[in-house]
């Protein structure tokens, strides 16, 4: 009979950026989660997404202070998005102050443009699913 | 429920992709708020309704010009000053001032704009998309001063002469609304795009119509003074609503 031996600790998993899979009975070809990119369905980075759509191009304390990120955290998720080719990032003077200003590509319109029409058609579901079960 | 206290399987993966579909839904919502807010923080323009507005008042001393005796009658022809878009008519040789006032106006007005627009995208992090208001408003102006001589190379130029259009030159008036509307489509702005209609519609009637025939007391100026009027009293408007909005964030 041998003594029980240790389990030893599971290494720690870092928090997942991205969304949760999508469930098996969810995952067919028409549903809108199938709409959802990883690289723009996490939260901070579609917010990045959003903002630079909404302007020529955006400045990055902006968006720091606009999405309660640290510059950190902020700078990780651009390199996400212009590794992904969805923003460029261009770095200026203002005077003598080094400013950072993000800018969209069409790549990255075309990707927000999908996924916001994903998450309305989710959203839509969502709410005719509560209307039918109320009814 | 079942019996030993745990919900049948697709109910409860019923209930987690119904969680799942109201935290998209937050999303969304939360995406919908952030573009309210950058869309609220860009807006910016006060500043060209008000520059535009102030400017089309400093215009009232050119409009105010003598025309000599004996020139008074509006000749048809085309001969004469070479700038009748910008308020140069033929006959009305006094009147080529105004249109180097015009000139110096609305490009000059461009270029404040543009400053301003650079400004502001460097205060408040964001920049408006306002070249296409720049490039409509100057390819209008160029245009204005272009087509003029170009039609005179016309068999019969008269056929495409906006008589009415020009006749008490005020044509700067709809170049600078045209302007307003390309700008109101930069910042996707509805309130500005509603501004420049009514303005549009004022600058048609002060162009077409002299309005002091239903403002008994006024002089000619009101037709110069009521497309200001406009202009001014949106640049107060969307001011303090841009205030306000920066003040609320």
């Amino acid at each position: 009979m041998s003594a029980a031996q240790p389990v030893p600790p599971e290494p720690e998993t870092p928090e997942p950026e991205t969304p949760e899979p999508v469930p098996p009975e969810l995952a067919d070809g028409r549903h809108p989660t199938n709409g959802l990119d990883e690289t723009v369905h996490q939260r901070h980075r579609l917010g990045i997404l959003t903002i630079t759509a909404e302007a020529q191009r955006a400045e990055f304390g902006y968006l720091r202070e606009a999405l309660g990120l640290t510059a950190g955290n902020l700078s990780r998720h651009l390199t996400v998005l212009e590794g992904a080719g969805m923003v460029q990032v261009e770095k200026g003077y203002s005077g003598r102050r080094p400013r950072t200003w993000v800018r969209i590509t069409g790549q990255g319109r075309e990707a927000l443009a999908t996924e916001l029409h994903a998450l309305t058609e989710l959203a839509r579901r969502h709410t005719a699913g509560h209307g039918a079960s109320r009814g | 429920m079942a019996e030993d206290g745990h919900e049948p399987a697709s109910e409860a993966g019923h209930g987690e992709n119904s969680e799942r579909l109201g935290s998209q839904s937050d999303l969304l919502t939360e995406m919908k708020a952030l573009r309210r807010q950058a869309r609220a923080a860009r807006h910016a323009y006060w500043f060209p309704l008000a520059l535009f507005g102030l400017l089309i008042c400093a215009s009232i001393p050119f409009y105010g010009q003598r025309v000599p005796r004996g020139v008074g009658v509006v000749s048809l022809s085309l001969a004469g000053p070479t700038l009748p878009f910008l308020g140069g008519y033929p006959g009305f040789h006094e009147r080529g001032y105004l249109a180097y006032y015009w000139i110096a106006a609305l490009l000059g007005g461009l270029l404040a704009t543009q400053l301003w627009y650079r400004w502001h995208a460097r205060r408040v992090g964001l920049a408006t998309p306002a070249l296409v208001y720049l490039i409509t408003t100057a390819v209008l102006t160029v245009a204005a001063i272009a087509v003029p001589p170009l039609l005179q190379l016309l068999h019969e130029p008269q056929i495409l002469w906006p008589n009415d259009l020009v006749a008490r030159g005020m044509f700067p008036f709809i170049i600078i609304a045209v302007g307003l509307l390309a700008l109101a489509w930069a910042e996707r702005s509805r309130a500005l795009a509603v501004i420049a209609v009514i303005y549009a519609g004022a600058a048609l009637l002060a162009g077409l119509y002299n309005v002091s025939n239903i403002m008994p007391g006024w002089t000619a100026a009101v037709n110069v003074l009521l497309p200001a009027a406009v202009l001014l009293l949106a640049a107060a408007g969307a001011f303090a609503t841009q205030r306000w909005h920066r003040s609320a964030a």
